[in-house]
């Protein structure tokens, strides 16, 4: 122990004179001149820099440009979703025959907590965080983030965190098992959680924590920017819906991730420092899924709110019309962001939990389809009678429509109380939320990624490769989630590494069946993602450049928004002076020999 | 602007700041409650030091000796804060650092106050007298 602390406390003592020696390199801190408010750029010092950003790894590691910081955000989500990826077919793949075909009891339970984490902290929100810092201070005109520097600091913070969630997979082999990895499912429900005494959960729980830091020091940021960072042309009534959106899941996330953060410092010091909030001779195992719920319900939204945003914003674009409505899509918006704090409870009606709560619960939530469903008509009724153009972005949008009416109206079902207590922890639940959280979100990333690839890396994907990828996630989704809710109304538990029921409790030829059918759709899938990765990987390297600043023939129908419009400015400044740094964003080097 | 600039001096959309800020938060969090002591003072140490340099970059602040001082002792007071209130005061003794869960940690968010204050301090002097 002793010789552990020593070694420690060496490995510390290098890397912090490592930080220093660095840090005297590449900074001279005497030379720091007061800025005004420590905003970014003022104008007199723009004047005497030749060159926006240092080269090499250092313009990664010291960057607070927001457009890099948005690519940085984006890779960091797609390695997590594949990560993420891979976790989700191991499962799929262990539950090909009822008892189990490739893991052990506790090797699944790890991979399946893992894979809900990763996917929602460090695939979803991530994912979301790119696309907003790289637009929304092109959408509504400003330099940069209001806070640049915490707009890096949200960022840097991500990486530790995917190590300390990951961790454990990491430490079991090199520990003997002492720090495995956490077994708690993603919900990380009292007792369980305080009771099992593993170090891979403090980890998980620590990372966790500061990826919510991340996302609350991101939230204010977006906040601080579209409310004092707008040009002048875009006051509240003409702000592109997306910006709205990204507004509305900052407050959520204002609101939300506060409460996790503290409610997982209560769970470490429950489980290090003997306190008592979740015991039962204290505030209850119970006090754990309120706090929990009352992020994690907002938590659906702040995923699922950006990416309906995305939506709003591309679908009018291959449809030749503007978006039908757009008030109301702001008001609806607004409206599911106040009514995403009143629902929590629909996760605990078979608790036991008073049943007159439990109705009130189950009225906001139905309550809650109206906005949902204001914004579908309004999709559906943008695409009536306009000029289609079905490119992949365009695809996406649509499967994304499609696959959140099935998530949604099965979320309707499961907001009904009677309903629920019979469905509740079956499988029908899963599918439910991966037809939101795949067949939407997952979509609706997917969508952006192919509608802004032009502006990310000044080239273009390969269409066909685009199609491939939509045509094999839809199918494979849709096989997949549906089988899903098809085990649910067979009784399938969630969660079981295996299913060798006795035939009173659930038809197992069929249960097996559906499982077989749910892992051919997840392969699909899967499939599908690798087209995706060679499209954008090849692309980007060798793609074809993109020499029009309308590369989508927007224009003609009058939708060419603000940040196409800067991407052609950056494209006519680039051309005469063949300079490859003005077109900072991709990284682009071999711009120069066009 | 000095002779030599630095980086974020040379380029208005760079820091080197933002990166440690993170790294030392995330040291300081797994130090202090996992209990692994060197981890908790490097990282606090860290931590201190980089909110000292971008608030100095950003020109909240002038000089980030003082900053650093000052988080060195908002960190003894949380510690002992926290000490009078939770630990009874017959265990509070150098000799029975180690042993108790909250002592320890305390302790270690102390010893990284002091360090802190300790070379703000010193660096202060030294820039004065200096100068």
């Amino acid at each position: 122990m002793v010789a552990g602390d020593i070694v420690l406390t060496g490995l510390m003592a290098v890397l912090l004179v490592g930080v220093a020696a660095l840090l005297t390199r590449v900074e001279n801190w005497r030379s720091y001149t007061p800025l005004a408010g420590g905003g970014a750029v003022t104008g007199d010092e723009a004047a005497v820099i030749n060159r926006e950003k240092p080269a090499g790894i250092i313009r990664w590691l010291t960057t607070v440009d927001h457009k890099d910081i948005g690519l940085l955000y984006g890779v960091y989500a797609v390695i997590a979703f594949a990560v993420g990826g891979i976790m989700a077919m191991l499962i799929r793949l262990q539950l090909v025959t009822p008892a189990g075909a490739i893991l052990g009891n506790n090797a699944y339970n790890s991979i399946l907590t893992s894979h809900g984490i990763t996917m929602l902290f460090l695939f979803g929100t991530p994912i979301i965080a790119a696309f907003a810092n790289y637009f929304i201070p092109l959408l509504i005109g400003a330099d940069d983030m209001a806070f640049p520097r915490i707009n890096a600091i949200a960022f840097w913070l991500l990486p530790p965190a995917a190590l300390l969630i990951w961790a454990g997979f990491f430490l079991a082999p090199v520990t003997e098992n002492m720090i495995e990895p956490a077994r708690t499912a993603w919900t990380m429900y009292t007792p369980l959680s305080v009771e099992q005494a593993n170090p891979g959960v403090d980890l998980m729980l620590l990372g966790l924590h500061l990826s919510g830091v991340a996302a609350t020091m991101g939230a204010i940021n977006f906040i601080a920017t579209i409310f004092t960072e707008r040009n002048e042309e875009v006051n509240w009534a003409n702000l592109d819906i997306f910006s709205w959106t990204i507004l509305t899941q900052s407050a959520l996330i204002l609101f939300a991730f506060p409460l996790l953060g503290s409610a997982i410092v209560m769970l470490l010091l429950d489980r290090n420092l003997s306190t008592t909030f979740f015991a039962v001779e204290g505030g209850g195992p119970l006090l754990w899924q309120h706090l929990f719920w009352f992020f994690g319900h907002p938590e659906v939204y702040i995923l699922v709110l950006p990416p309906m945003g995305l939506v709003s914003l591309i679908l009018p674009k291959f449809s030749g019309r503007k978006l039908f409505g757009f008030k109301f899509v702001v008001y609806s918006t607004l409206a599911i962001g106040v009514l995403s704090f009143g629902v929590w409870a629909h996760h605990m009606f078979s608790t036991g939990m008073d049943p007159r709560l439990r109705a009130s619960f189950m009225a906001v939530s139905l309550a809650i389809a109206i906005p949902s469903a204001v914004k579908t008509f309004n999709w559906i009724t943008t695409m009536w009678n306009g000029r289609l153009r079905l490119t992949t972005p365009m695809l996406f949008c649509i499967g994304f429509v499609s696959n959140f009416i099935i998530g949604g109206v099965t979320g309707v079902f499961l907001a009904s109380i009677p309903v629920d207590l019979i469905l509740h922890d079956t499988y029908y639940v899963v599918g439910h939320f991966h037809y939101i959280v795949m067949g939407a979100i997952g979509f609706a990333a997917f969508a952006g990624i192919y509608y802004w690839f032009p502006i990310f890396t000044g080239r273009m994907y390969q269409r066909t490769l685009g199609k491939a990828h939509f045509w094999f996630s839809m199918v494979g989704t849709n096989i997949t989630f549906f089988a899903m809710l098809a085990l649910g109304y067979l009784g399938m538990p969630r969660r079981y590494a295996t299913y060798e029921f006795d035939g009173a409790i659930a038809p197992l030829t069929q249960v097996s069946t559906f499982h077989q059918a749910a892992t051919v759709g997840a392969v699909i899938l899967f499939i599908g993602q690798l087209f995706f990765v060679w499209n954008i990987v090849q692309s980007w390297l060798e793609g074809p450049k993109v020499e029009d600043g309308d590369p989508w023939n927007l224009e003609r129908d009058g939708m060419l928004d603000r940040e196409f419009q800067w991407f052609d400015e950056q494209l006519e400044a680039e051309a005469p002076e063949k300079d490859p740094s003005l077109l900072a964003d991709g990284g682009e080097e071999e711009q120069d020999d066009s | 602007m000095a002779e030599e600039p630095g980086l974020s001096d040379q380029y208005p959309t760079a820091s080197p700041w933002p990166l440690f800020v993170a790294l030392g938060l995330a040291l300081s969090e797994i130090g202090v409650f996992v209990g692994l002591f060197p981890v908790a003072v490097f990282g606090l140490i860290l931590f201190g030091g980089s909110i000292a340099g971008i608030l100095t970059e950003s020109g909240y602040v002038e000089r980030p000796w003082p900053t650093l001082l000052g988080v060195g002792v908002v960190l003894i007071v949380l510690a002992a804060a926290f000490a009078v209130w939770q630990v009874p005061v017959a265990d509070i003794a150098l000799s029975n650092v180690g042993t108790g869960p909250l002592l320890t940690r305390l302790v270690a968010v102390a010893a990284a106050g002091t360090v802190m204050i300790a070379m703000g301090g010193v660096a202060s002097i030294m820039e004065q007298t200096a100068a």
